[in-house]
């Protein structure tokens, strides 16, 4: 069967699609839809061949691992990148071989697809007066890799105020953005802690009391944590919050700078636990995966008006802003970290010697490899080739025989050219910042920022602010009334089909056609892809869409005042 | 469908002369002077809210003849509810004291028009908004206003959808339970011939639309399936600017008006109005007197009706304050059937939700709400559910109807509703059986539970003034008594223990834990010696229904359970299983043998266990409330709030047996039943058995249905159930005499019962039905104790 990388997000070199690096730990997705699997399978299949010889880009595989520098960056790959175009050759491809049966999913097994990830939480309304800015959020996952490699958190803070969200895309596999998702906010909630409480923490530690919590999560249940390794995550945390009880400052805290400290801290932590390594052998497995792979990271931290975004990678945060004649618009509270981002580039140069300059973006990736310009994990971009080869060398079979881990970037001469510090964006909210998007670039890169805003915003206010119909002084007949409303029910009533606003987002980015509008037709073909084929039309998609109380952000903002 | 609709062409002009004759003191001021007349510094009675119901209420007060009453209002008079609705008076109501109160005021408004331009001594004063009232030890003192202090007597909340904060606003929060929804009706310009103002008005409850003429043209409205609650955060300034028109909200009940009237769509729109109407949690009104604060009365929450009800529910309210007691049965409406439970915004705003598209809904019977429940639980909860217990609420609590046996499944909600046999028909028959060949076990948890207790003899000589039967009985029996009106008339039916010299377990139904506290404390000496407590949550209750409950009970206690170690009507702490201190009483409300076990909750799932565990083999089994029903009915027993009301007296429904007259110290309401006594009843409560009625096809009895004696209309039921025994339906109600010529009604003697030939009509139809003053004895299978042995000989007359 052909078989080709796709646009991964890290070229990299590998044997088979299916062994892309470590073979995670996770239970593959079950196979959802025996008829279409064994009917259109061969169909898919051969079609989709066909596409890939006409763009020459199905090599053999041993051919490919040897030649990855020449082959990795492959320019065809990037037209992949492009599903609309790319679907298009499909379904043109497929009229080659086409039968005149069609098998399409029905829309309830469309629904099930979409809805499996699906999760939504309610700022719990206390007596009816609603405390937090936020009201509450949707978020929603679409697996393209198997498994799915970006991960998703939200948690409100028990210790002090505010609410976290992110959304971790995962490259190499899904290892980095797995840990990431598990232990970043903890890291964020224990840099915005008081001296006093992390005192009172670390004593309830020393004297074996029972803990304060930190983080309330708001987990769907396929987002796991880890049971073996929580205890060294555990562990890595609590000297953290030791060295900032010695440092104490006595400074009131500033969120952004503990953003920034905590995604450092934690990037510090991974790389260091994996070069010390761990007796549990399936720990140290562990945390040399993490430290392999790599995940870009999306995170909101929401405390009132006060909104910060903190961001490393090329996953995006967008607030929907509803202006004073109804309509939307996008704002942006993110810059990627990508080759599209100048200054991400004149950063990257000015951090590395002249002579660099050439070989440091290449065809639009770092080092002529990774997407991202700044993430987790990613050990390969930040150590030193002997602390890599050594501890290589030290590690597990697994590790050792791994044709990506003991492969060494080209042209690596003065490591890091990673990092993981975010970038900090603080905004107050104002009344009309009705919602904020936070998408990983398997969003991004199917809808523009000005769809993806219009389709959450219309979709939260539903019928209701769809511009009110006001009779005024004109002669309406209850006749004409009835036809106009008629007409704008069965426009909405598409809508009403997903409680969730990141499904909805999900759907359209996945279903839409040329005319912005769902295909059913369409939405059916791409869910019902095999799994192999999936990723080459489309990324893992993560949404979260968080709601904002527009009387709550309007009160604060008068006592502020 | 007996619809009487009455279309009140003239109520637009009648509702302007409303206002004159109101205010008629000063009605020259507030036309045309825009200065306002300072206030008074006292008055007997402050009424809050100009619409109709404080107008109305104002009103009524003056026609019996109180003088000194100011009205205030914070608008305009007549500028709320009252003006934007849509003025329809409507007499077809469920509930026969709404039916009352509509009929009443469609009267009422006929006649005003001859009444405009008497005095009436009412000051209103408007633009005049109360902050809060005042309240010293319990009672009313005055209200404080924008402009200034008013001292009063009586103060009458009648501030319709502001009443639930008016009511938290006073000193002594007093909870009013509505809550506000948006309301729409559209006002469309006249037709090209423009409408008469005879023209009938339409009700079209599938489209849930209602149509009158307005001016020529029409004026619609109705009552959506997806309401839009608001002010839930209280009066909010931006929902209120925000009360624009919604038309695509409106576009439903737009479709249902041209669906029905198509000839209507080249009608040119002159406005959609919006107008909130307030709603309650059982669609029912609110009004009487704050349990809390003495001399704080409230009239409001009218679910949209509150034009067909004004004047009904007006004279009512104004007979209340003026007599200590209307002249019908209100508690239906009564203030006290609610709690302060019942008060939480997210409840009130959730099953308003939930009411208001109730309205234009078929009222099945045993309809339960679905919205705001699981608030007051059993500790046994879970574990009956999971057995497959099936739900409803009284008073907050939940409590099992039947048990759905496992595999077996029920109808879906919406399909379930009925008139005819219920699905539940078969399962609820095998409980009935269950109780009476084994053993059932019941939660009864809900029944209101309250203690007293004193250090001498003051509980004992209180409770025997405050009930009408004989409480000085030996330690450990229970008695069943009445707790009496001046009038003899039930305010509640409850079972009393005597748990030592000195101190009383007193059971009553679920709903009366707020009227019979009030009750009590109202009446009770202020004795610091004398101890009422509530201890309603500190118990669960589990009713052991059937012939082997005893042996269950002996085996779990080690204790002889037979009559002649524990006879009926008895009461004994004892331990069951590990737990010790359990309340063990032989009755079980349904005449069946059996126990009722009061347990302490922290014991509730110990002690359900063992009963579960030891029962087993006595083919044990949970039942439900539908069977307890099924049970109590067949057995001619009487509930309070369904059967007996506060116009009830125990003479009228052959309880004269529960009465001692002569128990050496006087009771409330012992001159009226002497007198009656001596003079006979008026009203006889009866049992039916349907004779040729088909339980499988025929449309059931549910309550209310008319009774015929030899073709004649004397009365309504009011329950019935389908007994599993007798294999027939068996209906209660009460049987009049009423004058061929005059109407007026005449002594009920049991010979008059006797001698006639019945029939209950079920929504058209009669089936013939016998009529009995006495249950069938031969289902009592256990002995009897001395009272109801006074009942046997009794009958034997």
């Amino acid at each position: 069967m052909c078989v080709c990388p796709g646009p991964r997000r890290i070229a990299i070199p590998v044997r088979s699609s299916r062994l892309p690096l470590f073979s995670d730990a996770m239970p593959a997705p079950t196979h959802l839809f025996p008829l279409i699997r064994n009917c259109e399978i061969g169909r898919l299949s051969s079609a989709v061949c066909y596409c890939h010889h006409k763009h020459l880009c199905c090599l053999s595989p041993p051919h490919f691992a040897h030649n990855h520098l020449r082959y990795a960056p492959q320019k065809k790959f990037a037209t992949l990148h492009r599903p609309k175009e790319n679907f298009n050759q499909f379904i043109h491809a497929r009229s080659y071989v086409s039968t005149p049966q069609k098998f399409y999913l029905t829309p309830p097994q469309v629904n099930s697809i979409l809805k499996a990830n699906e999760y939504s939480f309610k700022v719990p309304e206390f007596d009816g007066k609603n405390v937090s800015s936020i009201l509450g959020f949707d978020s929603n996952q679409l697996p393209a890799n198997a498994p799915i490699e970006d991960r998703r958190s939200a948690a409100t803070c028990l210790q002090t105020r505010g609410m976290l969200l992110g959304v971790f895309d995962g490259h190499a596999g899904c290892a980095c953005a797995q840990a990431v998702s598990e232990r970043l906010f903890y890291y964020i909630a224990v840099s915005l802690l008081p001296h006093e409480t992390l005192l009172e923490i670390e004593n309830a530690v020393e004297s074996g009391r029972a803990l304060l919590p930190i983080l309330q999560w708001h987990k769907h249940p396929n987002d796991y944590f880890s049971k073996e390794a929580s205890k060294l995550y555990f562990n890595s945390l609590r000297t953290y919050w030791q060295e900032l009880i010695d440092l104490n400052t006595g400074e009131t805290i500033d969120v952004k700078e503990a953003l920034i400290n905590a995604f450092k801290r934690l990037d510090n932590d991974i790389s260091l636990e994996a070069q010390v390594g761990d007796p549990n052998s399936f720990l140290n497995y562990l945390v040399l995966r993490v430290a392999f792979s790599g995940a870009t990271a999306c995170v909101a931290h929401v405390d009132g008006v006060d909104l910060h975004i903190a961001n490393t990678g090329d996953s995006r945060a967008m607030l929907g802003v509803q202006e004073e004649d109804g309509s939307w618009s996008a704002l942006n509270l993110s810059y990627d970290h990508n080759a599209q981002n100048e200054r991400e580039i004149e950063r990257i140069k000015s951090e590395h010697p002249k002579a660099e300059e050439k070989s440091l973006v290449k065809q639009d990736r770092l080092l002529g490899l990774l997407m991202p310009f700044r993430a987790f994990g990613d050990v390969k971009f930040k150590w030193s080739i002997d602390l890599q080869k050594r501890v290589i060398e030290s590690g597990p079979d697994q590790l050792n025989d791994n044709e990506y881990t003991k492969f060494i970037p080209p042209n690596y001469h003065t490591p890091p050219y990673l990092t993981a510090e975010p970038e900090v964006i603080h905004h107050k909210l104002r009344p009309q910042d009705k919602f904020l998007v936070l998408a990983t670039d398997g969003l991004w890169e199917t809808m523009h920022r000005q769809d993806v805003v219009r389709i959450v915003g219309e979709y939260l206010t539903g019928v209701h602010h769809q511009q009110p119909i006001a009779v005024g002084g004109y002669k309406v007949t209850l006749g004409q009334m009835h036809c106009l409303l008629t007409e704008r029910r069965t426009r909405i009533s598409s809508v009403f089909e997903d409680q969730n606003a990141a499904t909805h987002l999900i759907r359209h980015a996945v279903g839409n056609n040329e005319f912005g509008t769902v295909d059913h037709e369409r939405l059916s073909k791409m869910l019902s892809l095999p799994e192999e084929l999936a990723r080459m039309y489309r990324d893992d998609i993560t949404i979260i869409v968080v709601q904002f109380n527009s009387h709550v952000v309007g009160a604060c903002q008068n006592e502020e005042l | 469908m007996f619809l009487r609709l009455l279309s009140d062409g003239r109520w637009w002009t009648a509702s302007s002369r409303w206002r004159n004759m109101a205010s008629s003191r000063n009605s020259a001021t507030i036309a045309t002077e825009p200065h306002l007349i300072s206030l008074p510094a006292q008055a007997q009675v402050v009424v809050c809210g100009g619409g109709i119901m404080g107008t109305s209420v104002a009103y009524h007060l003056a026609k019996l003849g109180w003088k000194d009453i100011v009205l205030l209002e914070q608008g305009r008079l007549a500028a709320g509810t009252t003006r934007f609705c849509a003025g329809i008076v409507s007499t077809a109501r469920h509930v026969s004291i709404e039916l009352k109160m509509a009929d009443y005021s469609s009267k009422l408004y006929q006649q005003l028009e001859q009444e405009t331009g008497i005095k009436t001594g009412v000051q209103i004063h408007d633009r005049t908004s109360i902050s809060h009232v005042l309240v010293q030890k319990g009672h009313v003192t005055g209200v404080e206003t924008d402009r200034g202090q008013i001292q009063c007597e009586y103060f009458v909340n009648c501030a319709g959808q502001w009443a639930y904060e008016l009511g938290l606003s006073s000193e002594e929060p007093v909870s009013i339970p509505l809550h506000a929804c948006e309301h729409f009706y559209l006002l469309t310009h006249p037709l090209k011939k423009p409408l008469e103002s005879s023209t009938p008005t339409i009700v079209d409850l599938d489209g849930r639309i209602y149509i009158r003429n307005w001016q020529g043209g029409i004026l619609s409205g109705g009552f959506e399936k997806n309401p839009k609650p608001i002010f839930t955060e209280g009066r909010n300034q931006l929902e209120i600017q925000n009360l624009h028109e919604d038309w695509d909200h409106f576009e439903p009940l737009l479709s249902a008006l041209l669906r029905r009237m198509p000839g209507l769509e080249a009608l040119e729109i002159m406005q959609l109005v919006n107008c909130p109407e307030s709603f309650t949690p059982d669609m029912r009104c609110i009004m009487g007197e704050s349990p809390t604060v003495q001399g704080y009365f409230v009239l409001a929450g009218m679910n949209s009706a509150g034009i067909s009800y004004g004047g009904g529910a007006g004279k009512y309210l104004a007979e209340w304050m003026v007599n200590g007691y209307p002249s019908e049965n209100v508690w239906p409406l009564d203030l006290k059937r609610f709690g302060a439970l019942q008060s939480s915004r997210t409840f009130l705003r959730h099953r308003v939700m939930e009411v208001m598209p109730l309205i234009c809904d078929l009222k099945v019977p045993r309809w339960d709400f679905q919205t705001g429940r699981q608030l007051r639980t059993s500790p046994l909860y879970d574990r009956l559910d999971a057995q497959g217990a099936r739900w409803m609420e009284k008073h907050g609590f939940e409590r099992p109807k039947y048990f759905v046996p496992p595999g077996k499944d029920l109808l879906a909600l919406d399909q379930s509703k009925t008139f005819y046999k219920p699905d539940w028909f078969d399962i609820v028959g095998s409980e009935v059986k269950c109780s009476k060949e084994a053993v059932c076990v019941i939660d009864m948890s809900s029944f209101t539970k309250f203690e007293i207790s004193s250090t001498g003899g003051q509980a004992l000589e209180v409770l025997q003034y405050l009930f009408s039967n004989d409480l000085d009985v030996p330690v450990g029996h229970i008695v069943h008594t009445g707790m009496l009106n001046e009038k003899g008339g039930y305010e509640n039916d409850c079972s009393i223990v005597r748990l030592n010299k000195r101190s009383f377990f007193m059971i009553s139904p679920t709903d009366q834990q707020v009227h019979c506290w009030t009750w009590l404390k109202k009446h009770m000496p202020s004795d610091s010696n004398l101890l009422l407590e509530d201890v309603t949550w500190k118990y669960t209750a589990l009713n052991l229904i059937g012939p082997r409950a005893v042996d269950v009970l002996s085996e779990l206690s080690y204790v002889p359970m037979t009559p002649e170690h524990f006879p009926s009507l008895f009461c004994k702490e004892m331990s069951v299983g590990y737990a010790n201190g359990i309340r063990v009483m032989s009755m079980t409300h349904t005449g069946e043998p059996g126990f009722m076990l009061y347990i302490p909750i922290e014991y509730a799932l110990h002690v359900y266990n063992e009963v579960m565990s030891v029962g087993q083999k006595y083919g044990i089994r949970n039942a439900g409330y539908y069977a307890l029903r099924s049970l109590r009915i067949e057995k001619f027993f009487a509930f309070w709030g369904q059967d007996l009301d506060a116009f009830t007296t125990p003479m009228e429904c052959g309880r004269e047996f529960r009465v001692k007259l002569e128990k050496g110290t006087d009771f409330i309401g012992r001159d009226a039943l002497m007198q009656q006594k001596q003079n006979g009843v008026y009203k006889r409560f009866t049992m039916f058995i349907l004779e040729d009625h088909d339980t499988d096809l025929d449309l059931w009895p549910w309550w209310g249905e008319p009774i015929y004696r030899n073709g004649c209309y004397v009365g309504k039921t009011t329950s019935s159930a389908y007994s599993y025994t007798l294999e027939r339906h068996v209906c209660l109600g009460f049987v009049q005499n009423f004058d061929k010529k005059t109407g007026e009604g005449l002594v009920v003697t049991p010979d008059f019962i006797n001698r006639g030939e019945y029939e209950i009509d079920i929504a058209g139809q009669r089936f013939q039905a016998k009529a009995k003053l006495y249950p069938f004895s031969s289902l009592f299978t256990q002995r009897r104790r001395k009272d109801e042995m006074e009942l046997s000989s009794y009958q034997g007359k």
